[in-house]
Parts: structure tokens; sequence; C-alpha cells
């Protein structure tokens, strides 16, 4: 039985001939949450792109070496049934403008099939905006387009997109760093729950190293492509065994 | 003393606003002429100016709507794929030539187009037909609500994609269910505008359908049959009887422009009413 969730082998990456990622060994234990930090431009959001494959819809990347979910190699498999264990909240609030709350959160299971009815489908939806902390909010205006909603509540609506697909591992791009703190607490909040509750695997990725601390179990810090330093965030945290590790923590470099 | 640079605001308020004035008033001028002239033909004549064959316009409105649906069949899902196809695999070669070709026709007098339908369709098959003028009025239309689909598609944030793929959607499933209906609005407007296009033309009519002004387009049995009927347009007919010398052909040409800017009016507005405006 594989421990990690998510294992990469000497993963290179290059974008416009740039050698972006360079011999990642990174990994992710099972119902944990594992956060990749760095300063801007280091690689992590490419790091988190190449785990569900997104990485591929930019024209002009190139990608070598082996990503394991669950011991198997997804880069053998086809990307969007990757994409439907792995799912993924973006940076910037995406909810689809022209569908209502509810659709939002209903189209994965009705494009995957998850439902074979109405009711069905409306557990899910609620089950998803219960655990991202939005039902209270948003129960009695399901069918207002996510537009009418504030920022944050529009990123919880992402994060419960990302969940009606039940996913195995949900992957975080920075996702409080365009919203206030107090919805940036809920998201956090939020998933550590999921991961306690539904043992979740998620991957958050982060540039602020409060944050890091505050939620990761594990810490992977990259700079300039290359993984640095990788473990237990208390270990890190405490006694990072890398010096750029220990400057980045105390905001040295960033 | 005031300031300078108060005055040159004010100078430049009054300036912009002067010219908006100017810039519209022909418009008015246009729409207002029409309105008087047309109902002016219409209360003269009465209806039968409009139901009539012979002393009224209704092969020419006939004409017009078979042409501007027919055209539109022909046209519009061409112009979307393509339009689509352009947009989403912008980096390719096809597309890449696809965008020139479309563009350069767009630049192409329309007149060219009614020549080389009469050429390629109108000449072989030895008669004058309104589907010989509906593949030149689709020709008018294809690039003109390409590119209006191709913008539409293009100004929607790629940040809606990435959303489409981190759940797991396909690419068409993307392209279809996210991007084209963020752009719905954009893309109805090209739709639209491509329909009017081919409402209004008149150029690529002259050696296409054959101006046959007072019979109806039903001489075969089977109804589809009949747009291989020589036929006539509205815009045709004005362009023709506005240099006869009569007051009565004169007549029937307000009348005509008159329906012809009503059903301009009443498709635009139903578009801007039926397809809403997605906010982001």
């Amino acid at each position: 039985m594989e421990r990690d969730a998510v294992r990469t082998e000497n993963l290179n990456v290059w974008i416009h001939g740039k050698h972006v990622l360079k011999n990642i060994n990174f990994r992710a234990a099972v119902s944990a949450i594992t956060v990749i930090m760095g300063p801007s431009g280091s690689g992590k959001s490419t790091l988190l792109r190449s785990i569900n494959r997104l990485i591929e819809i930019v024209p002009g990347t190139k990608v070598e070496g082996k990503v394991y979910i669950f011991g198997r190699d997804i880069y053998s498999d086809d990307p969007y049934r990757v994409r439907r264990y792995v799912t993924m909240v973006s940076q910037t609030p995406n909810p689809f403008p022209h569908m209502s709350i509810y659709e939002n959160v209903a189209i994965g299971p009705k494009l995957h099939r998850l439902v074979r009815s109405k009711e069905e489908l409306d557990k899910i939806v609620r089950w998803a905006l219960e655990k991202a902390m939005l039902w209270d909010e948003v129960k009695d205006r399901l069918n207002d387009p996510p537009t009418r909603l504030s920022g944050g509540q529009q990123q919880r609506l992402c994060l419960a997109r990302a969940l009606a697909l039940k996913p195995r591992i949900l992957l975080l791009d920075e996702p409080t760093a365009n919203i206030d703190p107090v919805n940036a607490r809920k998201i956090e909040e939020a998933i550590k729950m999921l991961v306690k509750e539904e043992g979740i695997t998620v991957i958050f990725v982060t540039h602020t190293p409060a944050q890091a601390v505050r939620v990761a179990d594990f810490i992977a810090f990259i700079y300039n492509g290359e993984l640095v330093e990788y473990g237990p965030a208390r270990e890190i945290a405490l006694n990072p065994r890398h010096r750029l590790t220990e400057m980045y923590l105390r905001g040295e470099i960033g | 003393m005031a300031d300078p640079r108060i005055i040159k605001e004010k100078i430049f308020l009054v300036t912009i606003f002067a010219l908006t004035i100017l810039g519209i008033l022909p418009v008015f001028h246009v729409l207002a002429e029409v309105i008087i002239k047309g109902s002016e033909a219409i209360a003269k004549h009465g209806l039968g100016i409009l139901t009539s064959t012979s002393n009224g316009i209704l092969a020419s409105l006939v004409g017009s709507a078979i042409l501007s649906i027919l055209a539109s069949l022909l046209g519009i899902p061409l112009a979307i794929a393509a339009g689509l196809f352009v947009a989403e695999f912008s980096d390719t070669k096809l597309a890449k030539i696809t965008r020139v070709v479309s563009r350069s026709l767009l630049e192409v007098p329309t007149v060219l187009l009614g020549m080389l339908v009469y050429i390629i369709m109108v000449v072989p098959m030895g008669s004058f037909s309104l589907l010989a003028g509906a593949i030149a009025l689709a020709l008018v239309m294809l690039p003109y609500v390409m590119v209006h689909v191709e913008q539409a598609i293009e100004s929607v944030p790629p940040i809606y994609r990435e959303a489409g793929y981190s759940i797991g959607m396909t690419r068409a499933e993307v392209l279809l269910g996210v991007v084209a209906g963020i752009a719905r609005r954009g893309i109805a407007t090209g739709v639209l505008m491509g329909f009017a296009k081919a409402m209004g033309e008149t150029a690529p009519l002259l050696f296409t359908i054959g101006a046959a002004r007072t019979t109806l387009p039903c001489s075969h049995s089977i109804p589809l049959a009949n747009v291989l009927d020589p036929g006539d347009a509205v815009p045709l007919m004005i362009f023709q009887y506005a240099q006869m010398p009569q007051k009565m052909y004169h007549d029937m040409a307000w009348a005509g422009s008159l329906i012809l800017v009503a059903a301009f009016l009443a498709v635009f507005i139903a578009v801007r009413l039926l397809v809403k405006e997605v906010k982001t």
C-alpha cells in the first residue's frame, strides 16, 4: 500500500524553454495537508499544476519525469480522468459567471455522472457547500448568479465546486491570496476539517510562511525551481536544516 | 480670472457633446424620414401595397424573409464553428490561414461575391434563384459573424478555462459549456449583425436572384424546392424602384424601407431582451 498520495520522481518542467522545475522529488502524505511554500516565481504553482496536468493547457510546456498518484503514473493516463479525482481551486476566485450558485456546484457531478437523480444532486450540492462553510450564507439564494457574492464567498463557492466531485486530492493554489483575512481563516478552517472528517489529501500552495506554518502537516520549500527542503511542518518551522529555508521563514527572502 | 485648466475642460466637454449630437443627428433624420414617408405611402395606398404582388411589394417581402433565413441557416453555423475554432486553436496553421482569409473576405466588395455565385451557380443551373442569392449573402455574413464570435470568445478571461479544466472538463465541455456560455451575448450580437447584414445587402443579389417582383416563388410542388425559383428582396426593390419616374414606385420603395427598418429593430430588440449579458 502506497503511503503517499502524490509522489514525483525527477520531475522537470520547461515553459517556453525556461527550466522552471528542476529534478523535483516531492511527496504528499495521504489525508494530510502538505504545503508547498516559496517566494513568487519559485515554481510552486507549476509544481501544483503538474499534479493535475493542468500545466499542459499552456502551450509550449514540456514535462519530464514521473508523477504518481496513489502509485499510478498519471502521465500515462487520460488528463481529464486525473482532474476528476484531483480537483483544484485557483488563486483568483473564478466561479462560472453564467451559471447560478447551485449550478456552479452541480456542474461537476452532472458532467461526470456521479448522480442519478435530482435529489442526489441536491444532496451533493448541499454537502459541498456545507463543507466549504458557505451553505448558511447561500441556502436561500441558490439561483442567484455567483457575481452577487463577495470575493471571499466566491472563493468558497469554488472550493465547493471542487469538492462536489468528492475528490481524493484537493489542490489549492494560494486560495486566500486575493481575499480578506476573515474569509481566508474560514477557508483554512474548512480545509482542516475536510482532512480530518473526509480524509482528503490537500496540497496547499502559499507564499506566506505564517500561513504555511498555520495549516501544514508537512512543508515543502521550493526556491528557484528546486525543492530545497521537505519534512513535517513542526520540524521545518522549528529546525530548518537548510539556510535558505531559515532565511525564508524569517522573511529575509521573498 | 478663471483657471485655464477649467476653461479647457469646459471647451472639451462642449466640443465632444456637440460632435456627438452632430454624429447621431443624421441617423435620426434617416429614421424619421423612413418612418414618415413609409407610413404616408401605406396610408395612401392601403395595406394592399404590402400584400399584393401586382400593385405591391409582397414578392420582395417574401423573398427577403426567405433569403435572410436561408442565408443565416447556411452562414451562421459555419461562422460560429470557424470563429470557435480560430479562437480556441489560434496557434495552429489552419487557424492562422482561416483568420487571414476571413479578414480578406471581409474587405471584398460584396458585388464581387454576387458575381462569383453568378459564375459558379447561376450560369451552370441556367436560372436565377433565391438559393443562389442566399449563398452569396451567406458569403457576405460568414467573415462578419466569424470575427464577432472570435472576439467574443477571446474576451473571456482565461481563469474560467482553468476553472473548467480543474474539475475535469474536456476541451469541448470547456469551450461550449463555459467559454461560449460566458460569451453568449457577444456571440448573439454577432449572429444578429450577420442576420441584419443579410437583410440589408443589395449588391450580392444583383446577379443572383433575378428580381422576380410580380410572382411568388411557388412553381414547385415540394415547398423546399421553391428556393430554386427566382425571387426578389426589399433592398433590391428599393434600389430599382427609386430610379423609376413614377410616384407609385417611390411609394412602394418607401413602404419597403419602413418594413425593413421595423424588422431590424424587432430582431435587435428581441435578441437584446432574450440573451442576458453575463457579468464577470
